[in-house]
């Protein structure tokens, strides 16, 4: 993959989420989703979430973009609150949920034309865009002909369209084999070290969040709540080769045993 | 001088009957063409075995040879392209007036909650009520011109293409949904940009069955009240006994739904390019 710095012109912006709390069920009395998360992004850095399943990473992800509301906090991308459709965040998606009616092209070029842009500036940023992700060659390609890891490199330059000075990653590459899965989670690490996005990754994955993020915060459940924030040291740019070091199973076994805690205190 | 061939994984597979190889054959063009041919042409040569041994009566029963005499000679008949054309007409604006209400219908039962709910109850209702009890009474509202045979396939192709489109509509992926909110999607563009072509493989498949069902409906308001049509011409030609031209007239019938179908088709693998088969 080529990485071109003049892809981002938007630097990343900071998050703040303060004593944040969620309840999904109607019921005042319902266990809350999310309580009292506090986490400060810092502007262009990239921080992996862990947990098991219902320890509301994603729901996090999703109140962070703007896309369901909480009930407690405050919650701030930039200098104001999440709000649906903000061009500042980019969101990719567990499923490439690519449109099999567009082709690639058309696909990469799905925000601009939400946005109403159209002409000679949208066809670069696109080719622009499909040459980062390194899929020049397929450009009029049609979403079926593409493999899974293709296909999530396609919705990889749709979120990255509008240059937004956020992104928001949920388990994008979960549904890859681990072969594909390693790769791209280089490249992203170091697209993302070019770009300087403020990134945010959903994964169950403690190996793929050591690897790639600055930090790694790891959430427990019931309700679900940071049980510890594990700051990565390991050199940049990454390579797959680190996962081997000592260093790296040492964060990983940090994290590891602090999502242990978490789980042993959830089952208290 | 013997010669032995070892038994081969595949060899065994074919003699036992191997499902993988059984479909391969199947799949081939030539097999799937020559197949229904096969038949057809069992069943048109059992037919003229049982008329010749006189097990069928003739005149209640003809031979498949007569009907094709007949055939050949209604398709000579100034009469029979005159009611061809009635029923094709009744057929086509029936369709029109029906899939375009029922798209229309669907669209808004399938998008907005407050139709779906004050409305999908009387269209479940209605589309499990058989339809052609309402043929009498579209000949007292409409009279024995072509409006009442219009309305009445209006209304039996209406309802599979309001069910699909409500279908289609509520089978827009979610991930999907959460990108285009993401991404600032207004409500229409939402639904022109996602819902109307997430939506469009399974409103087709009404649309076809729509069509044929068109016909259907013409024919059905002819039998009931109509001075011209071909359904009108297969009652008065089963009122003469003429039963091999009933039986000419009921082939063209099946031509002119094959040939409709193969238009639409035509028209889906045009319009809707993304699905493969």
């Amino acid at each position: 993959m080529t990485i071109a710095p003049e892809t981002s012109a938007t630097k990343g912006e900071p998050i703040s989420l303060m004593s944040v709390g969620k309840v999904y069920a109607a019921s005042p009395s319902a266990a809350p989703t999310l309580a009292d998360i506090t986490l400060d992004i810092r502007s262009g850095e990239f921080v992996a979430l862990v947990g098991p399943s219902g320890c509301g990473k994603s729901t996090l992800l999703k109140i962070i973009a703007g896309l369901i509301p909480y009930e407690s906090g405050v919650v701030s991308v930039g200098d104001s609150k999440p709000k649906e459709g903000r061009r500042d965040i980019g969101f990719m998606h567990q499923q490439s949920t690519l449109m099999p009616w567009l082709d690639v092209k058309q696909n990469v070029a799905l925000p601009f034309r939400i946005a109403r842009e159209s002409g000679a500036h949208v066809d670069e940023r696109v080719e622009e865009l499909l040459e980062l992700v390194g899929l020049s060659h397929a450009a009029s390609m049609r979403t079926w002909e593409l493999s899974g890891g293709m296909q999530q490199r396609v919705a990889l330059a749709r979120a990255l369209a509008l240059d937004p000075g956020v992104m928001l990653m949920d388990e994008p590459f979960s549904a890859l084999d681990e072969f594909k899965r390693e790769h791209l989670n280089i490249e992203v690490a170091h697209m993302s070290d070019t770009i300087g996005k403020t990134t945010i990754l959903v994964t169950h994955s403690i190996s793929e969040a050591v690897l790639m993020s600055d930090r790694v915060v790891a959430l427990a459940a019931n309700p679900g709540r940071v049980v510890a924030d594990v700051s990565i040291g390991l050199e940049r740019p990454r390579v797959s080769e680190m996962v081997s070091s000592r260093h790296f199973q040492e964060l990983s076994n940090e994290v590891r045993d602090a999502l242990a805690d978490g789980l042993k205190g959830t089952a208290k | 001088m013997s010669s032995t061939i070892a038994p081969t994984t595949e060899s065994i597979a074919a003699l036992q009957g191997d499902p993988r190889k059984r479909i391969r054959f199947l799949d081939r063009s030539s097999v799937r063409i020559a197949l229904p041919l096969f038949v057809l042409a069992a069943i048109i040569l059992t037919l003229e075995a049982l008329s010749a041994l006189a097990v069928l009566n003739p005149i209640t029963f003809p031979a498949p040879s007569s009907v094709f005499v007949a055939f050949g000679e209604l398709i000579t008949k100034g009469y029979f392209w005159e009611a061809t054309w009635i029923t094709l007409q009744e057929t086509l604006y029936g369709f029109a007036i029906g899939a375009g209400a029922g798209l229309l219908i669907g669209a808004l039962t399938g998008t907005f909650k407050t139709f779906r709910v004050s409305m999908y109850p009387f269209i479940v209702a209605f589309q499990n009520t058989p339809r052609i009890a309402l043929a009498p009474i579209f000949l007292t509202w409409f009279g024995f011109g072509i409006e009442s045979k219009v309305v009445m396939a209006a209304v039996i192709c209406f309802f599979p293409v309001v069910i699909n489109t409500v279908a289609g509509i509520a089978g827009v992926d979610e991930n999907a949904k959460t990108l285009f909110r993401s991404l600032g999607a207004t409500k229409t563009q939402a639904f022109f940009r996602l819902t109307l072509p997430s939506a469009a493989p399974i409103t087709f498949a009404g649309i076809k069955t729509a069509l044929t069902l068109a016909l259907l409906g013409a024919i059905v308001g002819e039998f009931v009240g109509a001075s011209e049509g071909l359904g009108v011409l297969i009652k008065e030609l089963n009122f003469q006994l003429e039963v091999a031209m009933g039986f000419a007239v009921v082939i063209a019938l099946a031509v002119i739904g094959l040939a409709l179908y193969g238009l639409i088709e035509l028209a889906e693998k045009r319009l809707i390019t993304w699905v493969r088969d």
